[in-house]
């Protein structure tokens, strides 16, 4: 396991990426180690208000001459997250990380399917661009709404092409790539007899949701990324538990945030 | 100029008067690296029940203006379990350990007493009397003083462990519930729990919690906090307090000294820096150099009208 620390980070950019989304890219003095589907804590600002850090995946770490850098992309939702879109280049945030437990990313007799709705795509984007650095091949599929809030879209393609494979855009409303869901995306090459060894996915819970059925269905070894809110993100505060198949509830923090589709209680999916 | 930080709770002498606050330090081994037990004045289990809990559903936490509000529902391992995975860790690493205890019955608090009473290393009981007594139709034990004095005096009889009762901030009267667990046999009383609060999602036209209710915690109840040990110490100035309610820095440590506690909790802050109460004593203990205090104790009580 790698240790887990408080860290020092610098804001070195700000990047938007959507009319919601944008990257965060910080600076960590010395090496920072970190697996796709590991999340940090990171603080908003100084102050009460808000008062809690915030959970997002990692979505890179790149050691760069002594220091590394970490991002981050994220979506635009309340008060913690406004004040991270506006932060100063140059200011000083704590990170704590790595917290909890990534994707397994050993090669299978098949290729990985890497799936990913709307803000989803962190973790999924950094198991994408290991993966290509490794040479194992999947394809990736990434879904949103519009075709603006389709986020690192050559990035995604660059990894995929990288290893042979293919990056299946979908938006909602088709302005961009297929008129589907992500998932449906998905099914239909499952049903043309595409095969993979194992699902990574991170996305909304109706996504997560629809892809453990069709994980059932075609008998395919899934992980999914769960996202809840959390306070301390240490495994001490239990706020964000999740449901397990054997009924007990685990905090994400410390179990997950990356389970095992098959140990979820099916009653977690709505 | 050193400062001597060690105080002296009753007939319990702790190093120094930060301690982690039950339900933010786990069974005290899971921030290690960060605040290593045995460095603070005590630490204070999750609260054990005597069978392990499940706890409530979720959304189980929402954070709100300088505060959040929990309702985890009393999630454990029980006592059994801490008994046997934890304390013998604590105890060989020399961390001064409070239990923090609780029941649906006033049997089931004695139970996990009794459990323990088989056990070296324990410092300390917390009952934790913000939980609803089943068999007297769902009243928590905290806030009925004859009730609560019963189920002192029973855990009294159960230890001759130093007994603290964790007094709620919901009670209809505080002084009352205090002074009934003097008389029941406390040695000390820890105040306050968290304050009975409630988050609505105004889009949903829904509580935001599971539960609909829970527990307020964090730097927005200080100012009660503070209020309500400097009361309890007003009225029973003898009696050892244990502050808590939104302790973040040094200077909050001395505020709740001043008010009457000889020693205070930690948090809501762990959640934010997992070494928040090592950084909080350094700070104290700054303070206090600064401010020519040679001894934490002279701060007890302290408070001076203008």
């Amino acid at each position: 396991m790698i240790a887990r620390r408080d860290l020092a980070v610098r804001v070195a950019a700000r990047t938007d990426l959507s009319p919601t989304c944008f990257r965060l890219t910080l600076t960590a003095e010395g090496p920072v180690e970190a697996v796709p589907g590991q999340f940090g804590m990171l603080s908003c600002g100084e102050g009460f208000d808000p008062l809690l850090r915030r959970a997002f995946s990692l979505a890179g770490v790149s050691q760069r001459r002594g220091a590394t850098e970490v991002e981050f992309l994220i979506k635009e939702v309340g008060k913690g997250t406004t004040l991270l879109r506006h932060a100063t280049p140059g200011s000083e945030l704590r990170l704590l990380a790595p917290l909890g437990n990534g994707f397994s990313l050993d090669p299978g007799a098949h290729r990985l399917a890497l799936v990913a709705g709307g803000i989803g795509l962190p973790p999924v984007l950094f198991a994408a661009e290991v993966l290509a650095g490794r040479g194992t091949p999947f394809d990736l599929y990434l879904g949103a709404a519009n075709a603006a809030e389709l986020l690192e879209v050559e990035r995604c393609g660059k990894a995929a092409a990288a290893v042979g494979g293919e990056a299946v855009l979908t938006t909602d409303d088709g302005s961009r790539g297929e008129h589907a869901f992500v998932t449906t995306a998905l099914a239909r090459r499952l049903s043309q007899g595409r095969v993979y060894g194992r699902m990574l996915a991170c996305g909304p819970t109706p996504m997560l949701a629809a892809l453990t059925e069709l994980a059932r269905e075609h008998a395919l070894e899934t992980e999914l990324s769960l996202e809840e809110p959390m306070a301390c993100g240490v495994g001490v505060c239990l706020g964000c538990v999740v449901e397990l198949a054997d009924g007990r509830y685990v905090p994400t923090c410390k179990e997950g945030p990356v389970f095992p589709a098959a140990r979820l209680a099916a009653r977690w999916w709505p | 100029m050193s400062v001597r930080l060690g105080v002296e709770l009753g007939k319990l002498a702790v190093a120094n008067p930060i301690m982690a606050a039950s339900g933010t330090f786990g069974y005290g081994l899971d921030l290690l690296e960060f605040c290593p037990p045995e460095r603070l004045g005590a630490i204070v289990t999750k609260g054990l029940s005597p069978k392990p809990r499940r706890g409530s559903p979720t959304p189980r936490i929402v954070e709100t203006a300088a505060g959040m509000i929990n309702a985890i529902g009393l999630q454990n391992i029980g006592v059994e379990a801490f008994c046997i995975e934890a304390l013998p860790v604590l105890r060989e690493r020399g961390a001064v350990v409070a239990v923090n205890v609780f029941g649906e019955r006033m049997e089931e608090y004695l139970e996990v007493i009794d459990r323990c009473e088989r056990e070296e290393g324990i410092a300390a009981y917390e009952l934790n009397v913000s939980c609803p007594n089943v068999t007297a139709g769902g009243i928590e034990f905290g806030h009925d003083p004859a009730q609560l004095e019963r189920l002192t005096r029973m855990c009294r009889a159960g230890t001759r462990r130093v007994l603290w009762v964790k007094l709620s901030p919901n009670a209809p009267d505080l002084v009352g519930t205090a002074r009934a667990a003097v008389d029941g046999g406390a040695d000390g009383l820890t105040l306050i729990n968290t304050l009975r609060a409630m988050a609505i999602d105004a889009e949903k036209r829904r509580p935001v919690l599971a539960r609909g209710c829970g527990g307020l915690s964090g730097p927005a109840i200080k100012p009660i906090a503070l209020r309500m040990v400097w009361e309890v110490h007003g009225a029973l100035p003898s009696v050892p307090l244990v502050g808590i309610g939104g302790v973040e820095t040094g200077r909050d440590v001395v505020e709740f000294l001043l008010a009457g506690a000889s020693a205070v909790q930690v948090g809501t802050a762990i959640f934010r820096n997992p070494a928040a109460p090592l950084r909080i004593l350094g700070e104290l203990e700054r303070f206090c150099a600064e401010h020519g205090i040679a001894e934490v104790r002279e701060l007890v009580g302290a408070l001076e009208w203008h």
